[in-house]
């Protein structure tokens, strides 16, 4: 019984810390080089 | 880019650079500095909201709340706005 609860409050847990990691890892920006586009215009 | 720099991005007072051009794209905008013909994707809607905002507040903290962006999601976009500073594409401004 005490295991069937722990196992459920783990449960409960691990999407809200995969939710926090995604968040804090969130790549917003991403520069781009177009130096090889030099010839094209 | 440092945690303190993006921290620091804070308090300061920016605005998008007088050359540079945001094209809205479905995953957020493009921005095209014509001065230096750097060329960054803004990869949120969120982080485009928050850009385009930032000539309306004292500080790019002020602009976050504003924006309603989570307390939990404010470090990134702080790191992305430093960057963004870090390209030219974005620069200070007079309150």
């Amino acid at each position: 019984m005490d295991n069937e609860l722990t196992e459920a409050q783990d449960r409960d847990d691990a999407p809200t810390a995969t939710l926090d990691e995604q968040v804090l890892d969130e790549q917003l920006i991403e520069e781009i080089s177009i130096d090889g586009m030099c010839g094209v215009y | 880019m440092t945690v303190a720099a993006a921290h620091s991005v804070l308090d300061r007072t920016l605005a998008l650079h007088p050359q540079v051009a945001l094209r809205p794209e479905p995953f957020g905008a493009l921005a095209y500095h014509y001065g230096t013909r750097r060329l960054v994707f803004l990869k949120h809607p969120d982080l485009v909201r928050v850009v385009r905002s930032l000539d309306r507040h004292d500080t790019v903290a002020d602009a976050l709340i504003a924006c309603d962006i989570a307390p939990a999601r404010r470090p990134a976009f702080a790191t992305a706005i430093a960057g963004l500073l870090d390209s030219e594409m974005l620069d200070d401004r007079a309150r």
